[in-house]
């Protein structure tokens, strides 16, 4: 089985199992739909904190399917498979990761743009803001992807991978929030912004596939 | 060297024969450092008594981080070698450098209130503190999730040398993060640079945690290999009883 082979593969899964991109863009768009809420209808303030919130949903809608990536092909033994292709687990694990970011991922950074315009951005700015977890979405993908290959097939393992995700991937949050931010204020740090979260999602690319390929072989000891 | 004291029985040894020093050590550090620092020490002209607090939550400050530092390399000993000991040190000094993070951080807030009146500020050097006891906890969870003793150390030495490859960029973004939005009135710690008189109480306090910090390892560490005995026995004598049984 070539790697694109298992591309293709991995997008019509993650496209078609477990409701697909319907599950995390539910999940944003009720994070973004309770936030105001919480916070109260001042204009002013939401606009504030709507490209902190809107990236911060954003990636809590990473994290909720992150247990899926990983957790069914350790179950059915798929992985065994996949160890013995001739792809490699690292090369696996890397087209998982942006297969899922293609086929499930995909709506974040369009409600992005919509929950920017709700929370009362601009439009530039709001497309600043879908333009950084365009860049974004890949790298905290593969964060999520690293934490949910060590905690594949564990009890309450959505818990766990939150726990060792987030951390992992405050730097895309400052940098996709930031970009949005700078956008609004009219700072001229939009660029080095989006710069900065293009390159920790090429460095997750290049390290979160190891990773997590290093899990998955623990576990086929 | 490493292959030399990877030997359990030789490291129980070695660590029998140094644990009553350590902890004596230990004892004496804290009975010189404390009342220097809490009593005998000047208090600051401009944060008058508090800063006394600064004794105990900067040494915790600085060991929360060389405990991770030493969390990660034990683990990459660990994935190299394969050194049970190493995975021990590891197991050994994550709950740890949990505490002192955690000390860290509420010394600080304690300091926090009456100098900036506030009890937590997002400032960067606190939040990178924070992540680094919640990449502490992560750690801690992923190895009492995973029952299979040979897979928890890998997984967990996996993720510890990640978060320590991930420790310098998330301090960076985090600096970058405060830089970009500094609060309207920048609240810094500008005093002058540290004085003679309360450099050596800290030098003190710093060392007296250092040797804390070596002591419950080394503790920690013989408990855990003890209890692997223990463990071992057991089974063995299980395995005894059911094989009379059969006869």
């Amino acid at each position: 089985m070539s790697a694109m082979a298992l591309f293709a593969r991995e997008v019509r899964l993650a496209w078609a199992g477990g409701g697909g991109p319907a599950g995390p863009a539910a999940f944003n768009l009720a994070a973004l739909a309770l936030a105001p809420l919480a916070i109260g209808p001042d204009a002013e303030t939401l606009a504030a904190a709507g490209p902190g919130i809107i990236t911060f949903a954003a990636l809590l809608a990473t994290l909720q399917p992150a247990e899926r990536i990983f957790g069914e092909d350790v179950a059915d033994g798929t992985l065994e498979l996949y160890a013995l292709s001739g792809v490699g687990l690292a090369l696996a694990s890397l087209m998982k990761a942006l297969a899922f970011t293609l086929a499930v991922f995909w709506p974040l950074p369009a409600l992005a743009f919509l929950g920017g315009l709700a929370y009362g951005l601009e439009p530039v700015p709001a497309l600043v803001l879908s333009a950084g977890l365009l860049l974004a979405a890949p790298g905290l993908a593969l964060v999520a992807a690293f934490a949910g290959a060590l905690a594949a097939g564990l009890k309450r393992a959505g818990l766990l991978i939150a726990l060792i995700a987030a951390p992992l991937q405050v730097p895309l949050l400052v940098f996709a929030a930031g970009a949005g931010r700078a956008a609004m204020d009219g700072t001229p740090t939009v660029l080095p912004n989006l710069m900065m979260a293009a390159a920790f999602t090429l460095a997750a690319l290049v390290l979160a596939p190891l990773g997590a390929a290093a899990a998955l072989r623990a576990r086929l000891e | 060297m490493w292959s030399y004291f990877a030997n359990p029985e030789r490291f129980d040894r070695l660590a029998a024969a140094m644990l009553p020093w350590t902890w004596g050590l230990t004892i004496v550090l804290f009975a010189i450092g404390l009342p220097w620092a809490l009593v005998f020490s000047p208090a600051d002209y401009q944060q008058s008594e508090t800063v006394r607090i600064m004794y105990v939550h900067v040494p915790a400050a600085w060991l929360a981080m060389a405990a991770y530092a030493g969390l990660g390399v034990s683990s990459f000993v660990y994935f190299i070698w394969r050194h049970n000991l190493a995975d021990l040190a590891a197991r050994a000094l994550a709950p740890a450098g949990a505490v002192f993070a955690f000390l860290c951080l509420v010394t600080g807030a304690l300091w926090g209130r009456p100098m900036w009146g506030a009890w937590w500020v997002w400032d960067a050097r606190l939040t990178s503190m924070l992540v680094l006891f919640l990449l502490y906890l992560g750690y801690m969870a992923l190895r009492g999730a995973i029952e299979d003793e040979k897979l928890g150390a890998r997984a967990g030495s996996i993720l510890a040398m990640a978060g320590l490859i991930n420790l310098p960029i998330i301090k960076f973004s985090v600096d970058w993060w405060n830089t970009l939005h500094q609060p309207a009135s920048v609240i810094r710690f500008d005093g002058p640079t540290i004085h003679a008189s309360k450099l050596w109480p800290l030098s003190i306090m710093a060392l007296a945690f250092t040797v804390l910090l070596t002591a419950l390892v080394l503790t920690t560490m013989r408990t855990m290999i003890v209890e692997r005995r223990l463990e071992r026995l057991e089974r063995q004598r299980e395995s005894r009883l059911e094989a009379e049984a059969a006869l």
